[in-house]
């Protein structure tokens, strides 16, 4: 027996030894080196022309670089990137770039006009995903050879079809996936006819400020300062990226400052994190919106006077102060602050009598039942149980199913649906695009791109109307007053998508972290950060 | 379980007689027992991959959509669509899939971009690492206490064990993981928070196994061996833990039922020592049930760590094999499902041959 003990007590003394062993180890991050915290999980490939997700947008962003560039705190001014400088033709169609002689490739190679156009060239022929930055254009796989040719080392031509605002095409030429890749480089890595495709998905072949190390997709991305960047090298060494799918341990290594930037939080943590002194929280606006829609091949959704009853039934400031505090902004207008046309106009609060009466103008004073789908992610499923909750005052009856309906969204299958959106352009069109046209709104016209479609709504014409104007328009003046009208119209016509928050982006940043600012389309740099104490 | 392991040894023994016949068919017989028991795993991995690649189907979640991103237009899902093959009619997709694993191509995923073979020879190995020392813990600290509250039942040792078993077996281990990062980590510092190793220490160690512990010693760092055992210990505790609880707790059943057999009673009536009785007489005739329990724990830990994973992020199969079931990425989830059926496999052809060592009845 005294042997059994003895064994027994000899084993744990050992686990203990062992547990004691290596103690030391959690130091704060080197000053000159940035860690971030992400949930990687969503983290595909970092091909500039496949990918289509925020955290790579964000790697790709400081890889590689652009002919124009939007500064985080400045998003509607294009300023000269790779491009020193730009002239637009008088008719508004030809855009001629004259490229800064002197950048290098990692890879040593030096960039120039044939690598803009080989890589322009390269995001449209694939035709994947972030391809639309230029499609939306008129540039196509069949004309690509005509429309964007590099007429001598350090000048690059782009044509349009149309005429559009310059600003639309310009701030393409800004987006993640306009970055200008390593013609000469690719070429060696080509197979099987892909223009790279294999080699890019986990290797960069780009000029910006920090060249990849090392990327293991949910574990861990490195990136290192480059030395012969132009605008001079960065002054973090590294910048580390950490997969963290837990939103609580995230807080955690922040607090303990073994990470400087989070990024997924949630709302409780963020709170916790604000209190606590050590941290910034940053609330990045981000081009969209919270969005509920209403399926007008439905008839008693269809019916204006039901439309207009759902807008009386958000709870805006209640879930101002709570749930969406760091998510989002309330907005009820359809173009976001800081944008051409953009008014401070909130006229809807909770009002379950006002919908009551609605709905019983519209002859349904018993209410109805409905289906509502939702996705069960913070903070869109809270936002769906409210409404579920104040629908119910108002006798209406919504059945919430939880799950990943997008698809059904798609499809029109749907009753109701609420979601969130996000758009990479800093301008009205990409997201009145999506909101408010719908050129064929028969099931066969499959434009399943845009929200007004998926959800049947028959946009009014006269809205339609304007906001393609708009998007041709080149005199600013004129396009910000079409811009105002629009956002009025939209606000009166009872629409079938239903904005109550604008999306914001929040992230926590540890005090002694300079210059790391949110990005509103995803191009948050790294060679602007420092530490101090 | 018992009696099922005695039918076992019934038609062991049979064959033994059998062969002993005559040396040919002994040697057919064999040759014919392997191609059975091949055929069986065949079938096994197979059905395994139907189910999975049809319940995948099933799933909502929309492949294309999960590369292409909510917004994009039909025009580029169509191209998508195409691209990713599923356009093909299902049997045909599987038809290809099958014809690509037979020459050990299990595809690309769409997630990571990688191949899954390649993903796969990353992650698992992190996997096996916490899930083989969490079940050496578990080992050698359940089974010695399963024993000694069999021995001195209804004592306080007896009920300590049983209370700690209980605690085991119950408390959510990713509530665990979460306290436990929440003490040690966060409020004294004693352990690191997350991940395999700590970023000053990554990439010194590029090894053949990709099993950090074993490629640290493999290229001598001890430096990078000891910060990796040290992020290993607190995940590895606690699946420890877990699994402790429930070895104990078999051992301790196992150990009665010996203990209350007649030839333990002689064995106390020649006046043997207990020491001797215990190990000698008793321990001897549990080895065979416990090997089954612990090669049991091994399995479950080895695909069911998912939630550990997630709390220490940790990068091993669990974590791969959830997002990309979240992102409908079926090369990444069909290969995953198949590395699992693979090693339940092996492990339980492993403990059957070690059946035989243990178990002279059995050969």
């Amino acid at each position: 027996m005294n042997l059994l003990r003895r064994q027994f007590l000899m084993s744990t003394a050992i686990a203990a030894a062992v547990l004691a062993a290596p103690l030391g180890a959690g130091a704060a991050t080197p000053k000159d080196q940035l860690v971030i915290g992400q949930n990687l999980s969503a983290m595909r490939g970092l091909d500039p022309n496949e990918l289509n997700q925020l955290e790579a947008a964000e790697v790709v962003a400081n890889l590689y670089e652009r002919l124009v560039v939007l500064p985080a705190d400045n998003i509607t001014t294009p300023t000269p990137g790779v491009a020193e400088s730009w002239t637009v033709s008088p008719d508004g169609k030809t855009f001629t770039f004259k490229i800064r002689a002197g950048i290098k490739f990692h890879s040593g190679n030096p960039l120039t006009a044939k690598d803009v156009e080989w890589s322009l060239r390269r995001l449209v022929t694939l035709g994947l995903a972030p391809s639309v930055d230029l499609r939306q254009w008129g540039l196509k796989e069949d004309n690509v050879a005509t429309l964007i040719k590099a007429t001598d080392d350090q000048t690059l031509v782009l044509q349009t079809p149309e005429v559009w605002n310059q600003n639309l095409v310009l701030f393409s030429l800004a987006s993640f996936s306009t970055s200008i890749l390593d013609s000469v480089l690719l070429a060696k890595h080509v197979k099987n006819d892909d223009m790279g495709r294999e080699f890019l998905q986990s290797n960069d072949a780009g000029s910006g400020p920090y060249s990849l190390r090392t990327w293991r997709s949910n574990d861990l991305l490195i990136a290192d300062a480059f030395k012969g960047y132009w605008q001079g090298e960065p002054k973090m060494r590294r910048v580390i990226l950490r997969h963290l799918p837990e939103s609580a341990g995230q807080r955690l290594q922040l607090e303990a400052g073994d990470i400087d930037v989070a990024t997924r939080l949630s709302s409780t943590d963020l709170n916790a994190l604000d209190q606590g002194g050590k941290v910034t929280i940053q609330k990045t606006p981000g081009f969209g919106f919270y969005y509920i829609a209403l399926n007008q091949k439905d008839e008693i959704l269809s019916k204006p006077k039901v439309r207009e009853a759902f807008r009386y039934l958000i709870d805006y400031d209640g879930l101002s102060s709570t749930v969406m505090k760091y998510y989002g902004v309330k907005q009820q207008t359809i173009i976001p602050p800081g944008l051409p046309g953009a008014v401070d106009e909130n006229p809807y609060k909770l009002d379950i009598e006002k919908a009551k009466q609605l709905l019983a103008e519209a002859g349904y004073p018993n209410g109805f039942s409905k289906v509502y789908y939702a996705t069960p992610v913070t903070p869109e499923y809270e936002v769906a149980q409210s409404l579920q909750a104040n629908a119910a005052k108002a006798g209406i009856k919504l059945d919430l199913q939880a799950g990943d309906h997008i698809g059904k969204f798609r499809s029109r299958e749907f009753e109701i649906f609420s979601a969130r959106s996000g758009e990479r352009l800093p301008d009205p069109h990409a997201i009145l695009q999506s909101y408010a046209t719908n050129a064929n709104n028969a099931d066969e016209a499959k434009l399943t791109g845009l929200n007004a479609w998926r959800t049947a709504w028959d946009v009014p014409k006269e809205i339609q109307t304007m906001v393609v104007a708009a998007a041709h328009e080149t005199d600013q003046a004129k396009r910000t007053k079409l811009y105002t009208d629009i956002n009025k119209a939209y606000l009166a016509s009872s629409p079938a998508l239903v904005t109550s928050f604008m999306r914001t982006d929040a992230k926590a940043v540890r005090n002694e972290v300079k210059g790391y600012t949110g990005h509103s389309t995803w191009l948050t740099r790294w060679d602007t950060v420092s530490k101090g104490e | 379980m018992t009696a099922i392991d005695k039918g076992q040894a019934d038609v062991s023994i049979s064959q033994t007689h059998n062969s002993r016949s005559s040396a040919g068919a002994s040697w057919l017989g064999g040759l014919r027992k392997l191609a059975t028991s091949f055929a069986v795993i065949l079938t096994t991995l197979l059905g395994l991959l139907v189910i999975t690649f049809v319940i995948g189907r099933m799933v909502p979640a929309d492949p294309v959509i999960a590369v292409i991103g909510d917004q994009a237009d039909q025009a580029t899902y169509d191209r998508v669509f195409q691209q990713m093959g599923l356009d093909k009619p299902l049997y045909q997709q599987f038809a290809t899939y099958i014809g690509n694993i037979g020459q050990l191509d299990f595809g690309q995923s769409n997630v990571t971009k990688n191949a899954v073979s390649s993903d796969l020879a990353r992650v698992f190995p992190a996997t096996l690492e916490l899930a083989t020392l969490a079940t050496l813990i578990g080992a050698a600290f359940g089974i010695p206490l399963g024993i000694v509250s069999a021995v001195r039942k209804g004592t306080w040792v007896d009920h300590l064990a049983r209370f700690v078993g209980l605690l085991g077996h119950s408390t959510p281990i990713f509530w665990l993981g979460t306290i436990v990062i929440l003490i040690f980590y966060a409020k004294f510092g004693l352990i690191p928070g997350s991940g395999r190793l700590d970023v000053y220490n990554e990439g010194l160690v590029e090894g053949p196994t990709n099993s950090l512990l074993i490629d640290a010693v493999i290229a001598g760092e001890w430096g990078v061996f000891f910060d990796v055992l040290h992020h290993v210990l607190a995940p590895a505790l606690i699946l420890g833990y877990a699994a402790m609880a429930y070895l104990s707790r078999m051992s301790r059943s196992f150990m009665l039922e010996q203990l209350r057999q007649e030839y333990i009673l002689t064995a106390k009536a020649k006046g043997l020592d207990q020491h001797t009785i215990i190990w000698r007489h008793a321990f001897r005739n549990i080895r065979v049930q416990l090997l089954t329990i612990v090669a049991l724990a091994y399995c479950g830990l080895l695909d069911g760590t998912v939630l550990i994973e997630t709390v220490f992020s940790w990068p091993g199969l669990g974590q791969y094999l959830t997002s990309a079931l979240f992102f409908a990425d079926m090369n990444a989830v069909l290969g995953s499902v198949l590395l699992i059926g693979l090693i339940s496999i092996a492990i339980n052809l492993l403990s059957d041959i070690v059946y035989r060592f243990l178990d002279p009845r059995t050969r």
